[in-house]
């Protein structure tokens, strides 16, 4: 059986890419609106295709898919119940001492900004006439004093929020692998027969595109997690500022942070550099090193990762990709910011599929033809 | 109550039953048709309806459940009719190999009701259960032989070679 590679069509039709923007912003207000459901219900997907393999592999070796599903389920149980009685108290321990810190932490970061910024209006004449440290020391304390309580408060209330729709999370997986097929049919039923051959080959596409995105970025990820962590470990571990997993989990940081395309790895970076800024204040040598760090990482992101795992079938043109990230993150906030690319991706498959189907001339003219056989077949008995 | 019948097999879909004659599907056994169910869709064509078009991209392959249908193939002056295809027959399996265009319109002749099966799924399906994928492509192959050869010694009617 061979396997077509899809033809690469364009959207020809300005009206298709008004209505893929149009509908990858409206669809961040609205997952925004039910952000509750919609957020587990967008990792679950993302579970189902980064699992779905395993399971291919265990049917593969001769399982049927429900004994595969329950091989898959007993595991995880078991892993999720090793890692509540090993990793979890020492996770809890470290979060514990970390909340200690903070204030400690904050002082240095604190400390770090006035001597740059001291440094600077040395040098400069403009800066010592703005007053750039005095001026970051008050912003910094009215913030803290007024809006930074607020936002300890609302990061509490989120997580709060938050933590019991992740519980969704298996629940919405196992049907999706369970039922997936079965639902599937059903919303295959509701085409008509006009349309139907060419829309069940563009869901197959879609499908394929998603399954290729998701265990993509899921590479990718790790790749930027290896190469960041071991970055950091290698030159932190000489002033003992890192052990290995802290560097690792600031390298996991780092890359979903760079989830958010362009923007996303500069929040990485300077996060890195703050971690750098607090455990070892004087040593600005280290991080100079942590910024070429970075510069290298992206360097290797651009042209060996993700060439190698996302590829470049959802990439955009820069200026699109700003403007949505921009334009998701004024609507949706975080979610707006992590979302609308893969949204883009999506509504611009799902363009490319109308306009395939609606824009065929033959499939329109025999979707007519149907509905007049149905009219005739309806007034067969009425004499007109 | 006749305790025997605990130990029957509940009586199979009669469309089930139906695909299980289809040269195809011959050798898959009651579990493998039962999977394959899942991976069916049933379509209904009014009389006059068609199909596919001769030319069309093909995607899948179709068995029919009830009803009649002809396939015509465009002629120099007027279509050519291929033939009839009845109940229990299937239709388009060539598609299932391969994405090239179809070789006849398939038309409705009367109210009919078919199964169909693509070949992005029946990929899917091949992954899970390469046993069962390996029946149907031998079954696709094997139809398509026995087509080939009657075409070598002379008999073209063949309405399933869509």
């Amino acid at each position: 059986m061979k396997t077509s590679s899809p033809p690469d069509r364009s959207l020809e039709h300005p009206i298709i890419w008004v209505a893929v923007i149009g509908g990858a912003l409206g669809s961040i207000l609205l997952l925004k609106a039910v952000a509750w459901l919609a957020f587990p219900l967008i990792l679950a997907v993302v579970l189902y295709y980064l699992v779905q393999p395993l399971l291919q592999k265990l049917q593969l070796a001769g399982v049927t898919p429900g004994q595969a599903l329950g091989i898959f389920l007993g595991a995880a149980t078991v892993l999720t119940v090793i890692f509540s009685i090993l990793v979890l108290p020492k996770m809890l321990g470290f979060l514990a001492d970390f909340q200690n810190q903070i204030p400690t932490y904050w002082e240095r970061l604190q400390s770090v900004l006035r001597d740059n910024l001291l440094a600077l209006e040395d040098r400069f004449a403009f800066a010592k006439k703005a007053r750039l440290a005095d001026g970051m020391e008050e912003q910094l304390n009215v913030f803290l004093a007024g809006s930074g309580k607020e936002y300890v408060a609302d990061v509490a209330l989120f997580l709060l929020h938050w933590l019991p729709s992740l519980l969704l999370v298996p629940f919405l997986t196992f049907f999706f692998l369970r039922d997936g097929t079965a639902f599937h049919r059903l919303v295959l039923r509701a085409v008509p027969n006009a349309f139907f051959e060419k829309t069940l080959l563009l869901f197959d596409r879609m499908d394929a595109q998603m399954r290729a995105y998701f265990r993509g970025m899921f590479g990718l990820t790790m790749l930027d997690t290896v190469s960041l962590g071991l970055g950091l470990w290698f030159l932190g571990k000489g002033p003992g500022i890192f052990g290995f997993w802290d560097a690792m989990f600031l390298g996991l940081i780092c890359a979903i942070f760079a989830w958010v395309p362009y923007i996303g790895s500069g929040i990485g970076g300077i996060l890195a550099v703050a971690t750098v800024a607090v455990k070892a204040p004087q040593s600005s040598g280290l991080m100079l090193a942590v910024v070429f760090l970075f510069l290298g990482v992206r360097l290797l992101d651009e042209f060996i990762y993700t060439p190698m795992t996302v590829g470049r079938a959802l990439r955009m043109h820069p200026l699109i990709t700003v403007m949505m990230i921009f334009s998701g993150g004024m609507l949706g906030g975080v979610y707006g910011l992590l979302l609308a690319m893969p949204l883009l991706g999506i509504f611009t498959v799902l363009g490319q599929m109308f306009a395939e189907i609606w824009f065929d001339p033959r499939l329109r003219a025999r979707y007519q033809a149907r509905g007049m056989l149905e009219k005739r077949l309806a007034s067969k008995d009425l004499g007109i | 109550m006749n305790l025997a019948n605990l130990f029957r097999p509940p009586p199979m879909d009669p469309m089930l039953k139906i695909v299980s004659g289809v040269a195809i599907f011959r050798d898959c056994n009651r579990a493998e048709l039962e999977a394959l169910k899942l991976h069916l869709h049933q379509r209904h064509f009014l009389a006059g309806e068609i199909v596919f078009d001769e030319g069309e991209e093909g995607e899948g392959m179709y068995v029919v459940i009830r009803g009649k249908l002809r396939a015509n193939r465009k002629g120099l002056l007027a279509k050519k009719l291929l033939g009839v295809i009845q109940p229990g027959e299937s239709f388009g399996e060539m598609a299932l190999l391969g994405a090239g265009p179809r070789m006849a319109t398939v038309v409705a002749e009367e109210d009919t009701t078919v199964l169909a099966m693509f070949r992005p799924e029946l990929q899917a399906l091949a992954q899970a259960r390469p046993r069962l994928g390996y029946k149907i492509a031998m079954g696709v192959a094997l139809v398509l032989e026995s087509r080939l050869r009657k075409v070598a010694e002379g008999d073209s009617s063949q309405p399933s070679a869509t």
